[in-house]
């Protein structure tokens, strides 16, 4: 019904024309808008009309121009951080402890004997060389060396040879086992041109890795070694690599170290723990590690007092005696704190305690608290990482490091058809190793030292918007003391409770006493909050409104409204002229002035 | 409006502009800038302004509802003025923000120097003389011997080695032993001879440590040669301590004479010191270390110091993708008496960075891995007028003796030297030269160490200005390094280890390396999170306004255009009311004096009180002067503003037209 008598009445309004002019309309919103300006501009003289006038185009270009700014600030998304320090009770941290060793020498001597064996014989090539001339090769002189007996398969794979470089211009090669001697032919050759020129004059031979690629041309490169030392034990690596791919995940912990031969003593906080409390993982690097409230199954500790006292405080062995001695050369266990349910990665992050020694550990939670998009480019679990984190199969958090190597195995995958050993396996695919992947070396080796690659890996991969950082205040004292007595006392009863035996089998060369505790501030955290939010530009924009114009939301309303009257008086006067323009045309027929009466009754008596 | 000839006309017989002004003038109500009174002005100002307070005190009726808003509105005004200052002053304010990027990061240069500063067996020559005066001292303080002969060797012996120069100035400043603090009595170690003490001044622990028995008491005397009552004796409580400090005293002297060449040549070279370099799973070796010399630990090495133009960046974190040495140390040619450790010592720094290895260096040990875990993070702090730092130095009145860019330390230690150029005439040791100055020696300035040691107490007590003029730097990088231990190499692999380094260093010596001869190095990445600490203004102009906006909006719904009200009613209309005021009298005053008769009242204060009283004007937004000429009102005030107008009334028709008819005539002239 309404409806309809709005309609008629609109009807009606634009049969009779607009009520008032655009200058009515205008005066009339400057005489009563709330805005401060446009009142002055109608009420004052001729001059003063004018100020007022540009001041207020004037402020109202100011307005927009503000508000423009204002709206960019709000879009860019900026925050604001503030930071927290003090004490509080917190979730003691994850620490895995593990063995700088990977394996108990003792049970895989047989696996390792061909190779052991290989590298010995190669060591003993190496020094032989010092003395000799260097251009003449080295012979093979059967009575001495034990090649015959040597199974050179191994070596074949991978093998090591010296470079000889009295002349620089033509580096003789030697293969420490052949007595061919190849030219400069294959030119040896390295991925990064900064670090390594050919030319030396400082040392004659070295010794390099040659790699080579036998599914296309045979294609060599050689890695050069400026150290023999260095060289071999990249090779050991290598090969040893290869050869524990081959073993199945079960026999592999059996060969590690088991915990209740490594973790002798635990104590957290007054509360006794033994190596039960503790969770095996299995780290490809290190071997058996095992990580203290790791939270997967039971609910992560609390601590809520600073100090040693109330720390954890554990006592391991590393059996150093026990060691491969050409895999680690640096001995001592390798620990980590990290948060419950994530995966150590002991080699980024992890630290080192050393044998013989008391290690404390003060604790300070560095975290850092970000917000996800649009403010900080981080990923809150790494759902929209498009890499497939491998380390899902622990079932632990997303991390950066998880990325990093879950991408390069995808890579080593897609390049080399094998996965590398040290890294999770995706579904499907096999550890890399010599005897089906006769060049996963090279492959390796290449793609290692690729930019390339990493550079993917770097673009793809995202960290997470909660960063903890545990900073460690280390500090280290001799321990057990050397006073005998005091090392009988603590040797025996340790040996005991382990082996059962009355021989002590422990020595200052294997055991370690760590102690993990908070520091008295334990925790800084640097958390980020929005530095603009929608209330923040509502109440800039209203400010700036107002400081310029006195306006408000209600003033843009009546501005609004003005303008669809504009329209309106528009629409009614097009239909008007429209409806004018008809008549015209319709008068226009006749091009003379219509016809009066008369006329046309002359007209019609005429006829 | 009214062509202004017709103004000038005004005096004689009516224009009708005159006349039709006049005509105006009493039927309209005349406020608003041209009302004729200050507090007509006032009244108009207040029933017009957009600001809320004001009207209220006009509107209101009754005595104390006015009072009460005029002391709301003024108080109003007062907490606006008040926060405005706030605002304005809380304008330099910061606000931090930290970011983390996840990128490729620049490896920072690592330098790497041995503790003992040169081969004590190419040193030898240099320092027997002095050495075999510490260990005489060592002798006749403890009773300790070496196996020789505690026999003294006499002057005349050293004087025929023919360096006179040294054993004169071991005579000048010789140990001593005191016997008796409160006798200020003293015993010349080396010769025995008792000696009086002139000095007053008590160093180095006289003060802040009680120290047991004065016998005990171990030091040396330095005195002004110009004038020998002016000494300065320290004393320390250990012997130890003192022949170090002693040791030291004319170690650099010695060394102050000896030329760079020289003593790079007594240094380490790269070869000696690196026994494997690893960096990034790419063997590199000494080509890749940049030499830098250390006034006090001689050879220095600085790995990817970018030199070469090219840093080399870091890709992966982990320890194996670090930067991976074992070192060398050759701890049978330490220095005996200089140095008391092995092992040597690392700085991680910036590439511009000068690596202030003495103050903040990391050791090394021995037979030990090292593992360095960093963690990088990049700081930059506001300058003026936010805080006081300096973003490049330029703006510091100290030259900067380094060839890196500006910090701190640097600003101090360049400060310290000019003063010590200034003062004593030459430059310490261990410092850069400034150009035109040498190193202090004891042959051409005697007096330098006793002035050195004035100075350096001064500095320390921030006498000499210098930690008032420099300033800390605003941005800086910083590696936080988080250090553990290892044993290396392990028990097992020890043997075949030690063989193949061996090996590696065939070149240089031919023997069987000892593991306390070597210390294994890794420094890498954690991780490759780059924290990035940043000061950023925490206002701008347009916050700042808007703030403003806001408090003048809440307050009193004020302004920009009201403020320019103000200024216009209070100042301009006001300043030009009095003036028309004071015009008026004068010349009420210039025509009583020329015609004394008795006048009419001026005219013009009958048709503003005729205006008050116009019925016209009984709505409370009065029209002016002009407003009423053009645009008239619609009669009924009630409601002056509320409905839609009636637009028809808008026509120019309106009060005026008919009992003006000749207002339009007089214009149309």
């Amino acid at each position: 019904m309404n409806l309809k008598k709005y309609f008629i009445r609109v009807l009606h309004r634009l049969q009779k024309g607009p009520g008032y002019t655009y200058k009515e309309l205008l005066v009339w919103y400057c005489d009563n808008t709330n805005t401060h300006g446009p009142k002055r501009i109608i009420r004052e003289g001729p001059k003063k009309k004018f100020i007022w006038f540009f001041l207020t185009l004037l402020f109202a270009s100011l307005v927009f121009w503000q508000w423009g700014i204002l709206i960019t600030t709000y879009l860019s998304y900026s925050v604001s951080s503030s930071l927290s320090i003090g004490f509080k009770t917190m979730k003691f941290p994850a620490v895995t402890v593990c063995n700088a060793s990977p394996f108990k020498y003792s049970k895989v001597r047989h696996l390792l004997r061909e190779l052991d064996e290989l590298t010995e014989a190669a060591l003993e090539r190496i020094l032989q060389s010092k003395n000799r001339d260097a251009t003449s090769a080295l012979p093979l002189n059967s009575s001495e060396t034990p090649s015959q007996t040597l199974n050179l398969r191994l070596w074949n794979q991978i093998p090591l040879v010296l470079i000889d470089e009295s002349d620089p211009e033509r580096p003789v090669i030697i293969d420490l086992f052949e007595t061919d001697e190849s030219g400069s032919g294959a030119q040896p050759n390295n991925s990064s041109p900064a670090l390594v020129n050919v030319t030396s004059e400082a040392k004659k031979q070295k010794v390099a890795m040659k790699l080579c690629s036998r599914k296309a041309l045979p294609n060599c490169i050689y890695r050069n070694f400026t150290s023999a030392a260095q060289a071999v034990t990249e090779w050991y690596i290598l090969q040893s690599t290869s050869i524990f791919a081959k073993i199945p995940r079960n026999e592999t912990v059996e060969m590690g170290y088991q915990p209740e031969d490594m973790i002798l003593a635990c104590l957290y906080g007054a509360e006794p723990c033994s190596y039960r409390n503790f969770t095996p993982i299995y780290h490809p690097d290190h071997g058996n590690c095992y990580i203290f409230n790791w939270g997967k199954d039971e609910e992560a500790l609390f601590s809520s007092n600073p100090g040693a006292e109330f720390g954890l405080k554990l006592i391991l062995d590393i059996s150093q005696q026990d060691y491969i001695p050409y895999l680690t050369s640096t001995a001592g266990a390798r620990l980590m704190l990290h948060e419950q349910r994530s995966f150590p990665f002991l080699k980024d992050l992890g630290i080192y305690a050393m044998s013989g020694t008391e290690t404390s550990i003060g604790v300070l939670v560095d975290e850092l608290e970000r917000m996800g998009f649009p403010y900080s480019d981080c990923t809150m679990n790494g759902s929209d990482v498009p890499v497939k984190n491998l380390y899902n199969e622990y079932n632990t958090t997303y991390s950066i490091q998880a990325c990093l190597r879950s991408c390069f195995q995808a890579q080593m995958f897609e390049t080399c058809g094998c996965g590398h050993y040290l890294f999770p396996l995706p579904e499907g695919v096999s550890y890399c190793n010599s005897e089906d992947d006769p060049d996963w070396a090279y492959c390796y080796s290449s793609l290692r030292s690729s930019i390339g690659h990493r550079q993917f890996c770097i673009d793809s991969c995202k960290e997470t918007c909660n960063d903890i950082q545990y900073k460690m205040t280390i500090s280290m004292a001799d321990w057990p003391s050397e006073a005998s007595e005091e090392f009988q006392y603590m040797q025996h009863p340790l040996t005991y409770e382990r082996d059962q035996s009355r021989n002590a089998t422990l020595d200052r060369n294997g055991i370690i006493k760590l102690n993990i505790y908070f520091q008295e501030y334990n925790y800084r955290t640097i958390s980020e909050s929005a530095a603009t939010t929608i209330v923040w530009l509502l109440s800039s924009l209203g400010g700036q409104f107002g400081f310029w114009m006195g306006g408000s939301v209600l003033c843009l309303i009546e501005f609004g409204e003005i303008i669809i009257d504009f329209l309106w008086i528009t629409v009614i006067k097009i239909s008007n002229w429209g409806k004018g323009l008809k008549q015209k045309r319709a008068r226009a027929q006749y091009p003379d002035a219509p016809p009066t009466v008369s006329e046309l009754v002359e007209a019609h008596i005429n006829l | 409006m009214a062509p202004p000839y017709h103004g000038d006309t005004r005096e004689f017989s009516m224009a009708p502009a005159k006349k039709i002004k006049a005509k105006i003038k009493k039927t309209l109500p005349v406020t608003g800038p041209q009302a004729p009174t200050v507090s007509e002005l006032m009244h108009w100002y207040c029933m017009n302004t957009n600001t809320h307070g004001c009207r209220r005190i006009v509107v209101s009726r009754g005595r104390l509802r006015k009072f009460i808003w005029i002391l709301l509105t003024l108080s109003a005004v007062g907490l606006i003025l008040w926060q405005c200052a706030e605002l304005i002053m809380s304008y330099y304010t910061a606000s931090v923000s930290v970011t983390v990027q996840f990128q490729k990061l620049p490896f920072p240069a690592v330098t790497i120097c041995n503790i003992n500063p040169y081969k004590y067996s190419a040193m030898k020559e240099h320092l027997s003389e002095l050495d075999k005066e510490t260990k005489n001292a060592l002798e006749t303080l403890y009773g300790f011997s070496e196996g020789k002969s505690k026999v003294r060797r006499d002057a005349a012996d050293w004087n025929s080695t023919g360096r006179n120069m040294q054993s004169k100035l071991l005579e000048k400043i010789p140990l001593l032993k005191f016997d008796d603090l409160f006798k200020k009595t003293a015993t010349e170690i080396l010769s025995g001879h008792k000696r009086k003490i002139e000095g007053s001044a008590f160093h180095q622990g006289s003060s802040m440590v009680n120290i047991g028995e004065p016998q005990d008491v171990v030091g040396f005397q330095l005195c002004d040669p110009n004038n020998s009552s002016d000494c300065a004796v320290y004393i320390f409580s250990s012997g130890v301590n003192a022949i170090q400090e002693w040791y030291k005293l004319h170690y650099m002297n010695i060394m102050a004479q000896i030329p760079l060449e020289m003593k790079v040549n007594m240094g380490y070279s790269a070869e000696d010191l690196l026994l494997t370099c690893f960096f990034d799973g790419i063997s590199c070796d000494s080509r890749n270390f940049t030499p830098f010399h250390h006034p006090l630990y001689g050879n220095c090495y600085t790995f990817n110091s970018g030199e070469n133009g090219t840093i080399l960046t870091t890709s992966t974190g982990g320890s194996e993708y670090g930067l991976q040495v074992v070192l060398y140390v050759e701890e049978a040619d330490y220095n005996p008496f200089l140095v008391t450790s092995t092992g040597a010592k690392i700085i991680v720094h910036d590439q511009d960075e000068y690596p202030f290895i003495e103050d903040i260096g990391t050791e090394i040990e021995t037979a030990m891995a090292t593992s360095i875990g960093m963690h990088f993070t990049r700081s930059h702090k506001l300058s003026q007028p936010y805080s006081d730092c300096t973003e490049t130095g330029n703006d510091i009145p100290v030259a900067n003796l380094y060839n890196k860019s500006y910090s701190l330390q640097i600003c101090l230690h360049s400060c310290f030297q000019r003063a010590m150029v200034d003062t004593c005439g030459c430059a310490q040791y261990a410092q850069p030269l400034p150009p035109g100055a040498e190193y202090c020696n004891y042959k051409k300035y005697p007096n330098w160490m006793y002035c050195y040691y004035k100075l350096h107490e001064k500095f320390v007590k921030e006498q000499l200005g210098c930690q008032q003029i420099c300033k800390e730097s605003c941005s800086f990088k910083e590696w936080t390094l988080t250090t553990s231990l290892a044993q290396w190499p392990s028990s097992v692999s020890e043997d075949w280890m030690l063989r193949v380094l061996s090996w590696d260093k065939r070149q240089k010596i031919n023997k069987m390396l000892n593991k306390t001869d070597l210390a294994n190095l890794v420094v890498f990445y954690k991780d490759l999170n780059e924290r990035f600490i940043s000061e950023n203004p925490a206002n701008n102009l347009v916050i700042l306004l808007s703030n403003f906006g806001g408090q003048l909006g809440l307050w009193m719904s004020c302004s920009m255009v009201c403020v320019i009200e103000i200024i216009e009613v209070f100042f301009i209309d006001s300043f030009s009311i009095v003036m028309r005021r004071r015009w008026q009298k004068m010349k009420k005053w210039w025509n009583d004096r020329k015609a004394p008769r008795p006048q009419e009242p001026p005219q013009v204060n009958a048709p503003a009180k005729e205006g008050h009283d116009n019925p016209v004007c009984t709505d409370e937004d009065l029209p002016t002067f002009n407003t009423a000429l053009r645009l008239p009102l619609p009669q009924e005030n009630h409601m002056p503003r509320t409905p839609p107008p009636n637009y028809s009334t808008l026509q120019l028709n309106a009060a005026f037209t008919d009992q003006l008819p000749d207002t339009l005539e007089g214009r149309s002239h």
